[in-house]
């Protein structure tokens, strides 16, 4: 009974071991951050001290959550467009072995370019609405989900596809009930990608042309030397893109719980 | 017609382009309904391709099987297959996995539902219908795989070296459990191992294979009477079967084979 308590004691002061080291980090890059920043006398124009950029949170906090709010919904939109896409073309090419032969090695050599060149060119084409910004991120998030699909449903247990074969199992009937459950672990490594993917898409698309969004918002405040504004709406983007990662995950723990309990 | 199953001048050749690799050359035997059939040889002697072409899953490049007259091309419903892996899916617990050769021949579930649990009671595993295969030892998810060969109470079993993966004594068990299935179950198997004394313990006739001509050598009626119990392992008959079959192998292995299993 004597060891009970140090046994229960050990995983807490393990959790405070793993979360206080990145946190102490954090802590002391913002102190060394503010004491460099003014010691040095770095105009804020350069570089904003950290208690410059909570500051701006009190003038302009009301017009970031606003521009926030419609890259975050426009980044959401393109994730879960994405997923569906990105599973639709998997899908497709898994099942259909003709259909991977013709479209898998262009989709390759398409995933060469440099996809960051070709957004004026969506502008171009479609416009400066909502649509062209969409596309976009829809065109470069989902190749990882089609990849990460497609890599799960061939990596199904090809023992678990005897097995089918045996019971006279259709080619439909093995794709369903062995390829598509073992393919959902790398489907959602796929959607993490994605979900940082769209975010990126958005707001090159806005940088591009947009009146209004974080992308949009960080050009205007460049454009008025508005440095640690610009620093502020960054850090909406990083806690948009942190709740759009919280997604996959979340939805990942759910079928990990179906799958092992 | 005597026999069930019969196999006759089976080949089987794997053309790669590069090399031709004859696993079985020229095997025919016939087992009768009811038989249990061991099906004894080295790793690598294509017993195991054997085993598959009988269940339909491997085309024969050669030859005929036919099972109760019918000529075999393809999977049939009326034959259970185990293998060394007892490939449950992971996400389906274990009556989700005996069922699920119910639910793929799209038999109605509720009827197989009942024998499904009876199996799991028989093979000893009661209480764990509902447990995921990952909270089962190697023994007991190579028992939900009998269980799910078994639901659709199929004529005929095919197991491919069901029990090599699994410990000695565990291993015992199984023969053990599998034994009192053949009895309450009666069915033509076929099965496939390289140990000796499991292929005795278990099965009427033994059929020895070798590699390299991949083809039968012997056919070795094994002299127990069934319901069998672990005492005939001690018999005096039992171990001079056992070294009969050892001979037969080892006096047909070339060094090459030697090494190459060592």
């Amino acid at each position: 009974m004597t060891t009970g308590p140090a046994i229960r004691h050990k995983p807490s002061s393990e959790t405070a071991y793993t979360l206080g080291l990145p946190i102490g980090l954090g802590v002391a890059v913002l102190i060394g951050w503010q004491l460099a920043v003014r010691l040095a006398g770095i105009s804020p124009v350069i570089l904003p001290a950290p208690s410059d950029i909570v500051q701006s949170f009190g003038g302009v906090g009301g017009e970031l959550l606003r521009q926030g709010w419609v890259t975050g919904f426009e980044a959401l939109f393109a994730f879960v467009l994405s997923c569906l896409f990105g599973v639709a073309a998997a899908l497709f090419l898994g099942f259909s072995t003709v259909a991977f032969e013709t479209f898998y090695p262009g989709l390759v050599v398409f995933q060469i370019i440099p996809k960051i060149a070709l957004a004026p060119l969506f502008t171009f084409w479609l416009g400066i609405a909502a649509t062209s910004r969409l596309s976009y991120a829809l065109f470069i998030s989902f190749f990882p989900v089609t990849l990460a699909t497609m890599t799960g449903l061939k990596r199904a247990d090809t023992n678990a596809l005897r097995l089918c074969h045996a019971l006279g199992a259709s080619r439909l009937q093995a794709f369903v009930a062995v390829q598509i459950p073992y393919a959902l672990p790398y489907f959602f490594s796929g959607a993490k990608v994605a979900a940082t993917m769209s975010i990126i898409g958005i707001v090159i698309g806005e940088f591009i042309s947009a009146n209004a969004g974080l992308g949009y918002y960080i050009l205007r405040a460049q454009s008025y030397s508005e440095t640690a504004h610009m620093f502020a709406a960054i850090l909406v983007l990083c806690g948009i893109g942190l709740l759009l990662y919280i997604i996959p995950v979340q939805a990942e723990r759910w079928v990990r719980r179906w799958w092992w309990d | 017609m005597a026999g069930y199953i019969h196999v006759d001048h089976v080949k089987k050749i794997y053309d790669s382009g590069k090399d031709v690799v004859e696993a079985v050359s020229g095997v025919s035997f016939v087992a009768n309904k009811g038989e249990f059939i061991a099906i004894l040889g080295p790793s690598g002697c294509g017993k195991s391709t054997l085993l598959m072409m009988c269940g339909g899953l491997e085309p024969t490049s050669a030859g005929t099987i036919t099972i109760d007259g019918q000529e075999v091309t393809g999977p049939r419903a009326n034959i259970g297959v185990m293998f060394q892996d007892s490939t449950l899916l992971p996400w389906k617990t274990v009556l989700e996995n005996i069922l699920f050769p119910v639910k793929i021949q799209r038999r109605p579930l509720a009827a197989y539902r009942e024998r499904a649990l009876e199996l799991i009671e028989m093979v000893g595993l009661h209480g764990f219908a509902d447990m995921k295969p990952h909270q089962l030892s190697g023994g007991m998810r190579q028992r939900v795989a009998i269980c799910r060969a078994l639901v659709t109470n199929p004529d005929i079993l095919l197991m491919d070296e069901p029990f090599s993966a699994l410990d000695a004594m565990t291993r015992d068990e199984m023969n053990d459990a599998l034994l009192d299935i053949w009895d309450r179950y009666p069915k033509t198997g076929l099965f496939v191992t390289h140990a000796i004394r499991e292929a005795v313990y278990l099965a009427d006739r033994v059929l020895v294979m070798t590699k390299r001509p991949a083809t039968l050598v012997a056919d070795i009626r094994i002299p127990f009477d069934r319901p069998r119990d672990p005492s005939i392992n001690n018999r005096a008959e039992f171990n001079d079967t056992c070294d009969q079959l050892r001979r037969l192998i080892e006096h047909k292995r070339t060094p090459w084979s030697e090494t190459k299993a060592a």
